[in-house]
């Protein structure tokens, strides 16, 4: 980064909040794609400099520096991306937003709030546990996690079922554009239930993986917080008697936080990776089903009719968590997953199709692991048909990436797509899933991609080279 | 092998709140559930019975609410539970709890075995167990992680003495406190809870124990040694930073003070 540069980004935010150590550097560069897939993730590019502002003013100034010097900038949030995402590949300012996390604002008129986009899902988390009933429904895993960055990835995770995920909380984002406007999208203050003015450029922003615009300020639905919870394993002798019940269930009206399928052997090594053990231990895996209900009768009332339903497809003893330390203890081995694998995994796309189609899906991944004779551990988000298929490395110990990794994945998103599906369901397209999105869409969807990105940003200076190409 | 369980009804401590003001417990702020270091003496009480037979009581002190954590115990392997309950049992320190669950286990008196958590996690005294033993006169060992069946008459049991192992052998009947390492306390299943909520739970209150002589005096907070004052909760302490730029000289000082004020140099 030229020094002129450097003293041109001192000069808007100050001199203490532009940094150029070239390690500190890369700690903000990295993501944890790079420490979940080593081998695929590509390495951030060097000379890069982080730059800290605490307003979507500083950002406004910063944006139009970058455009009249042609200089890439790329938002920064808790790094907990998968797909590299906001992984720099040339030298670029990292807007790093964990400065501008002070204001967390709740609205019990409107219930909603309204958070910096620095404030962490763990800070946000803390502010609501003050509150006595209100709280945020969705947990896409890393409480690390930006409430911006979740934002501008459209964070899932397994609470989907009952909530949905980022795009259905969200009433509004300020966000500054790449060419340095700062923008309402939404509505102004972000608390209209309806507003049916023209596009909807706030939900193109949502999703957008920070290569529209800089989100600086969300606000998000808040909801009652259901008193009672409880989580069912239930133990199948095969997975898709368990999913089979599925569609049963939600058509019974009963509608759980999340309903996950794990495979038996997987589980089973995830939990004693972590010193601890899983309830069940018969049949091919599991549905775990969170449940939130408003009085511990009516989570009885849920789990008897969900039981008997899984019942006709077979399922063994429903076992029941309802204890603070137990639910937790269940998803904490259930979120270990990945990190009880993780030196050996190359990659793991999170294909996503109608949940009607997912045991399909997962019969087609088992004969590629077949073909390829490569392990394809398998974890579901059952009910929403999406799917974290794990390719593992043959050898840990390998230095490059195997023969077999291109062949396998590109059939993977084939099948994937075959059965009306979609290459990413969470994690998002970033730099990892670019060259597979001609598999989902057709040219004249990429173009007019490739359009919006250059209506946001004509200089192509925000995050360039993620999700889409331009020509 | 007939089996004891002392059960202890605690709020979830991952979500009670206190009123620092008043220095109690808010009790509303949290559901009450079963002591965690409880479930561990119940699983070890399933895991004996499942080896040698014989039948498992829990039993618990508390207001009458307190039924609820007992058919827990049951969904989670008691056979039945008893629940000490009367407005003269309130307030009870360690000593008045003891005294009373003792007289109970003797009224009870067909047992070989009595099991209690390490300690309560809302009160961390770890003295009911021992004392509750000390008062029937037999023998206990506490902070137990592996119990061993070496006869219907004694038990080999270890604890832990700083980095070695303890090996002690316990007549019985005889009392032990045990850890959260002796097991990993089992889920129960749907059924097994849904059918607990029906069990009946058999309720002693002061009046059943007139045959034994004790009055309102013995227990409760008449009958107890101790009061609880006050609770402190320590305010909670963020990380603290100072930067110094200009004044590197300055800074290296105060942080070696800070180090010598703290012992770590």
């Amino acid at each position: 980064m030229k020094a002129e540069h450097i003293d041109s980004l001192e000069n808007i935010v100050g001199e203490k909040w532009v940094d150029a150590d070239p390690e500190r550097v890369m700690s903000y560069a990295r993501e944890y794609t790079n420490d979940s897939y080593r081998l695929i993730a590509p390495e951030p590019a060097e000379d890069c400099v982080v730059v800290k502002p605490e307003s979507a003013l500083e950002i406004s100034e910063i944006m139009e520096f970058a455009n009249e010097n042609s200089v890439s900038v790329i938002p920064k949030g808790g790094n907990t991306a998968l797909a590299a995402n906001a992984i720099p590949d040339e030298s670029v300012v990292i807007l790093v937003m964990e400065r501008m996390n002070d204001s967390i604002e709740i609205d019990d008129i409107n219930l909603t709030v309204t958070c910096e986009a620095g404030v962490t899902l763990e800070d946000l988390i803390d502010k609501l546990e003050e509150h006595n009933s209100l709280y945020f429904p969705l947990h896409p895993g890393d409480e690390g996690a930006q409430i911006g960055g979740m934002a501008t990835m459209n964070a899932g995770g397994v609470r989907a079922v009952r909530d949905g995920i980022m795009r259905d909380q969200i009433r509004g984002v300020k966000a500054v554009l790449p060419t340095g406007e700062i923008v309402n999208f939404g509505n102004r203050d972000g608390k209209l239930i309806k507003n049916n003015a023209g596009y909807d450029l706030m939900q193109l922003m949502i999703g957008s993986e920070g290569t529209l615009g800089i989100i600086t300020e969300v606000t998000l639905d808040l909801k009652p917080e259901p008193p009672q919870s409880a989580t069912l394993v239930i133990p199948f002798e095969s997975r898709s008697e368990a999913f089979s019940a599925v569609p049963k269930i939600l058509q019974e009206g009963i509608i759980p936080l999340a309903i996950e399928f794990v495979e038996r052997e997987q589980i089973l090594h995830t939990a004693e990776d972590l010193g601890k053990e899983w309830p069940a231990r018969e049949g091919e895996g599991d549905l775990m089903i969170m449940l939130a209900e408003d009085s511990e009768e009516d989570i009885f009332k849920a789990a008897a009719g969900i039981e008997k339903i899984c019942q006709d497809f077979g399922s063994m003893d429903t076992l029941m968590a309802d204890t603070t330390r137990e639910e937790r203890e269940l998803l904490e081995i259930r979120s270990h997953f990945l990190p009880a694998i993780e030196d050996r995994i190359l990659d793991c796309p999170d294909i996503t199709v109608p949940r009607s189609e997912l045991d399909e899906l997962m019969t087609e991944i088992e004969a590629l692991s077949d073909k390829y004779e490569v392990e394809i551990p398998l974890l579901a988000h059952a009910a929403d048909g999406n799917l974290h298929a794990f390719i593992m490395l043959k050898d840990e110990e390998v230095e490059e990436i195997p023969d077999y990794y291109q062949d396998l994945k590109r059939e993977m998103y084939e099948a994937t797509v075959e059965l009306g599906g979609t290459i990413t369901g969470e994690h998002g397209v970033g730099a990892l899933r670019k060259q597979e999105m001609s598999i989902q869409y057709t040219g004249r969807e990429l173009e007019i991609m490739g359009q919006i990105k250059k209506v946001f940003d004509p200089n192509n200076i925000l995050n360039p080279g993620k999700i889409v190409d331009l020509k | 092998m007939n089996i004891l369980v002392f059960v202890k009804e605690v709020p979830d401590m991952e979500k009670v709140k206190f009123d620092r003001e008043r220095g109690v417990i808010d009790r509303g702020s949290a559901e009450a559930q079963i002591n965690p270091f409880d479930l561990n003496a119940l699983q070890a009480a399933v895991d004996i019975k499942n080896e040698v037979g014989g039948e498992i009581t829990a039993m618990c002190m508390g207001p009458s609410g307190a039924e609820d954590s007992l058919k827990e115990a049951i969904a989670r392997g008691a056979d039945e539970g008893i629940l000490l309950t009367d407005r003269a049992f309130a307030g009870a320190d360690t000593w008045a709890t003891s005294f009373i669950l003792a007289r109970a286990a003797r009224k009870l008196a067909n047992f070989d075995l009595i099991l209690c958590g390490e300690m309560s996690v809302d009160g961390d005294t770890a003295q009911v167990g021992p004392q509750t033993a000390e008062f029937l006169g037999i023998p206990h060992v506490a902070f137990v992680w592996e119990i061993d069946i070496c006869d219907k008459n004694s038990l080999e049991v270890r604890t832990d003495l700083w980095n070695s192992t303890y090996v002690k052998e316990m007549e019985l009947p005889g009392l032990l406190s045990v850890t959260k390492d002796i097991n990993n306390p089992q889920l129960p299943s749907l059924q097994d809870k849904m059918s607990a909520r029906k069990a009946e739970i058999e309720k002693w209150g002061l009046e059943d124990f007139a045959d034994q002589g004790i009055d309102e005096d013995d227990v409760g907070l008449s009958g107890s040694l101790t009061r609880v004052k006050n609770i402190e909760v320590p305010p909670k302490t963020g990380r603290d930073s100072q930067i110094w730029e200009d004044e590197v000289e300055i800074g290296l000082a105060k942080i070696t003070d800070l180090m010598r004020e703290k012992r770590r140099i």
